[in-house]
C-alpha cells in the first residue's frame, strides 16, 4: 500500500513500442491525462521520437520536461525502460523542486543582463567622457594659446612704456612700436571675440546699401600702404557686371577680404597678390558674387589645405612667430562666409599660389565704414655691468626692449634672431648667462638645450634662463629639468628681467 | 506524415523560445523568461510535396562551457545552434560548441543560426560576420520576423537528410 502523499507525485505506466498506453500500474499523478490505448505522447510530446531511439533493457532518464494537467503546468523527471515488447515510464512530479531552479535561473539570467546593460552604459559614459577630456584639452590649448599671443603684444606694450617714461629720445619710435604691438592685441582679441561670437549664434549681420567696388578699392588701399616696402603687385579686377550696390554687411566683407589679403600678403615674397570680383549669375532681386583672391607666394600642401580652416592652424609652424596672430583669421573667414551663406573654396599649389573664392548671393539695392589700417614699423634693436650675455629671440621689438634694459646695465650683449643661431655663438663663445626664448623658428628653446653636449666646452657652467610666455607649472618644470636656471616670464618689467639675471649669476 | 524530433541549442537569451513562438505562433514578447527545462512545441510544415510534423524541442539556455544533456538529443533528426549577433560571448566559442552538440547529439550538421539582428546597423553586422570564423547559415530576427521561416525550413531539410 502506497501512502497518499506518495501516490499524488508519480505515475508510472506501461506502453507498447509505439507509445500506446497498456497500462497504468502505480501512482495518480495528472492520471486524468492518461488513458488506457491512448497513445502517451498527447500527454508527453517529449516521448515522440525518443522512444523509438531508446536503447532496450537499458533504464533512461529525462529530467526537466515538460507537461500539462488541468492547465496546470508541471515540471516532470522521467525514467524509461525499453524492453521488447512493451517500454516502462515513471513520472515524477518535481515542480517544487524546478520552482526555485527556474526562479534562481532567471534571477541568475536577469543579473546578467543587468551587468551587461550596466557595461553598455559604462562604456557610453566612457566615451562621452573623452568627448568632455578632448573638449576640455581644446580649450586649455586654446587658452595656451591665447595667452601666449596675448603676453607678447603685451610684453612689447609694457617694455616700451618703461623705456618711453625714462627717457625722451626715440619716443616716436617707441610709441610707435607700441602702437604696433596695441593693434596686433587688438586683431587678437577682436578674433577670440568674433569667434566665441560666431560659435554661439551671436553674430548679427547687418543688411545695408553697400559698394563692394569701394570695399575692394580701400582693401587693396590700405594693403598698398601697408606692402611698399614688398616685391609684391597689389591688383583686383572687378567685372563690370557687379551691381554698383547691393545690400550687405560691409564690415564682416571687408573683414572676410581683409584677412585672405593679409595671409596673400605674408605668404608672397615676390609676385601677386588680387583680387577678383565677377557677378556669377543675377536675377532681378539677387546677384550671386564671385570673390577670388589669389597669390603667388609660397603655396600649400593638399594636408596644409585641408586644416587651413581650423582654429590655430597655421601652415609651418613658425607662422605664427613669424606673422604673428593666433591663426584664427581663416577660421572665423570660414564662419563669417557661412553666416553669409555662402560658400568658400581653397586651391594651392607649393611654391605657386594659393587662391580662395567665395560665392555669396547678395540682395540687390544699398552704406559701410572701413576698417582702420595696420601700420607697419621697423624698429632697431640695441642692449650687469661687463657682464657678456647672450639673447636669442626672434621677436624684433622684445629683443629691443631686452637690448635696451641690458644696455642700461652696461653689459656686453649678443643678441641673434632664434636657436640656431645662438647654437652658433655658444659653441665659439663663452657668456656669463644666456637668455634664451622658447619659440623661435629654426630651433626652438627646448631644442637648443636638448643639444647641450655641443656647447659644455665654453659654456658649462653658464646659467640658462627660459624667456617665455609659456607659465604653466608644466612648462616650468619641463624647462628646469631641460637644464634651464629659471625663467624670466613675459610680460616683465625691467626690474624684475634685471633681478631673474642677478640671481643667477655665481 | 513523419514525425522529425529537432532541437534549439545556444547561450541563455539568444531568442531561441522567440524564435520557436514567432515561427509557430507568430507572436513576440520584448519580455525574457527564462526556459528551464524543455518546453516541446509542435508545427506541421511542408517540405518538398512532404507534410513533416516538427517536435521542436525548446532547450533551457546554456551559460558558458554548461552542457546540455545528452539525453535531450535521443531520437534528435536535426539541431538549430542559435547565437545572439548583439552579444560576443555567444559567439565567441562557437567552433568548440559546435563540436560539443555534434558529439552530444550524434549529427553530423548543425544548423547556424545569428539571431537578433534587429540590434545591429549594417556596419556592426559586417563586423560581427568577419569575427566569425564558422558558417552561419543563416541570420534571422524574430522581433521584425525576418528569415525565420527560412531558419526553420533549414532545419526541416537537414532533419529529412
Amino acid at each position: 500500500m502506497i501512502p497518499a502523499k506518495i501516490e499524488d507525485v508519480f505515475i508510472q505506466i506501461t506502453t507498447d513500442i509505439n507509445g500506446v498506453i497498456l497500462s497504468i500500474d502505480a501512482g495518480k499523478f495528472a492520471e486524468k491525462e492518461f488513458t488506457l490505448h491512448q497513445s502517451v505522447y498527447r500527454s508527453c510530446p517529449f516521448l515522440e521520437g525518443t522512444l523509438e531511439a531508446l536503447p532496450y533493457n537499458e533504464p533512461f532518464l529525462i529530467e526537466a520536461m515538460i507537461i500539462h494537467s488541468n492547465s496546470i503546468e508541471y515540471n516532470v523527471d522521467v525514467e524509461i525502460f525499453k524492453r521488447e515488447e512493451s517500454i516502462s515510464v515513471l513520472i515524477h512530479n518535481r515542480t517544487n523542486v524546478y520552482k526555485y531552479v527556474d526562479q534562481l535561473n532567471q534571477k541568475r539570467n536577469d543579473i546578467f543582463f543587468i551587468k551587461r546593460e550596466i557595461a553598455e552604459k559604462n562604456k557610453e559614459l566612457d566615451r562621452l567622457r573623452k568627448i568632455a577630456d578632448k573638449a576640455n584639452e581644446e580649450k586649455s590649448r586654446f587658452l595656451a594659446m591665447i595667452s601666449h599671443e596675448i603676453r607678447n603684444p603685451l610684453n612689447v606694450i609694457l617694455g616700451y612704456s618703461e623705456m618711453i617714461a625714462e627717457e625722451n629720445a626715440d619716443v616716436q619710435k617707441y610709441i610707435n612700436s607700441l602702437l604696433d604691438a596695441g593693434h596686433n592685441l587688438k586683431v587678437i582679441v577682436e578674433d577670440i571675440l568674433d569667434l566665441s561670437r560666431i560659435e554661439a549664434g551671436k553674430l548679427e549681420l547687418v543688411s545695408e546699401q553697400i559698394s563692394i567696388t569701394k570695399i575692394v578699392e580701400t582693401c587693396i588701399a590700405n594693403f598698398y600702404h601697408q606692402q611698399k616696402t614688398k616685391e609684391v603687385k597689389l591688383e583686383y579686377f572687378i567685372s563690370e557686371k557687379v551691381p554698383t550696390f547691393i545690400l550687405g554687411d560691409s564690415v564682416r566683407i571687408t573683414q572676410v577680404l581683409s584677412n585672405l589679403m593679409s595671409n596673400a600678403i605674408k605668404f608672397t615674397k615676390k609676385g601677386i597678390v588680387k583680387i577678383d570680383v565677377e557677378a556669377v549669375s543675377e536675377t532681378a532681386e539677387n546677384a550671386v558674387l564671385k570673390f577670388v583672391i589669389s597669390d603667388t607666394g609660397r603655396g600649400m600642401t593638399n594636408d596644409q589645405v585641408a586644416k587651413i580652416f581650423e582654429e590655430y592652424q597655421q601652415t609651418e609652424i613658425n607662422d605664427n612667430r613669424v606673422f604673428g596672430g593666433a591663426g584664427l583669421g581663416l577660421a572665423i573667414v570660414k564662419r563669417l562666409v557661412h553666416a553669409m551663406n555662402g560658400v568658400i573654396l581653397v586651391e594651392s599649389k607649393i611654391d605657386k599660389g594659393t587662391r580662395f573664392s567665395i560665392e555669396i548671393s547678395f540682395k540687390k539695392v544699398v552704406n559701410h565704414t572701413l576698417p582702420q589700417k595696420q601700420k607697419n614699423v621697423e624698429v632697431n634693436f640695441n642692449s650687469l655691468k661687463g657682464r657678456r650675455i647672450l639673447v636669442a629671440d626672434d621677436d624684433v621689438l622684445n629683443q629691443t626692449i631686452v637690448a635696451h634694459i641690458l644696455n642700461k646695465e652696461k653689459t656686453v650683449t649678443t643678441i641673434v634672431n632664434d636657436g640656431l643661431e645662438a647654437l652658433d655663438k655658444i659653441s665659439k663663445e663663452s657668456f656669463d648667462v644666456i637668455l634664451l626664448d622658447i619659440n623661435m623658428p629654426n630651433m626652438t628653446g627646448e631644442d637648443l638645450m636638448r643639444q647641450r653636449d655641443l656647447f659644455d666646452k665654453l659654456n658649462i657652467d653658464t646659467p640658462f634662463l627660459a624667456l617665455t610666455a609659456n607659465t604653466s607649472s608644466k612648462d616650468v618644470q619641463r624647462y628646469l629639468s631641460l637644464g634651464f636656471s629659471g625663467i624670466i616670464s613675459k610680460p616683465y618689467t625691467a626690474t624684475e628681467f634685471v633681478e631673474k639675471i642677478k640671481k643667477v649669476l655665481p | 506524415m513523419i514525425a522529425k524530433k529537432v532541437l534549439l541549442v545556444g547561450n541563455f537569451g539568444v531568442g531561441k523560445t522567440s524564435l520557436i513562438r514567432r515561427f509557430v505562433t507568430n507572436e513576440f514578447s520584448e519580455d525574457y523568461i527564462s526556459t528551464i527545462g524543455v518546453r516541446i512545441s509542435k508545427k506541421e510544415v511542408q517540405y518538398n510535396e512532404q507534410i513533416v510534423k516538427l517536435l521542436i524541442w525548446d532547450v533551457a539556455g546554456t551559460s558558458g562551457n554548461e552542457k546540455i544533456p545528452k539525453a535531450y538529443f535521443l531520437g534528435a533528426n536535426a539541431a538549430m545552434y542559435v547565437f545572439d549577433l548583439s552579444r560576443e560571448e555567444t559567439y565567441i566559442a562557437l567552433e568548440e560548441n559546435l563540436k560539443m552538440v555534434k558529439e552530444l547529439s550524434g549529427l553530423q550538421n548543425i544548423t547556424l543560426i545569428g539571431n537578433k539582428k534587429d540590434l545591429l546597423t549594417s556596419e556592426e553586422l559586417i563586423a560581427v560576420k568577419n569575427k566569425i570564423t564558422v558558417p552561419i547559415d543563416l541570420i534571422t530576427s524574430a522581433k521584425d520576423d525576418e528569415n525565420v521561416e527560412d531558419a526553420f525550413t533549414l532545419l526541416t531539410a537537414e532533419s529529412l537528410k
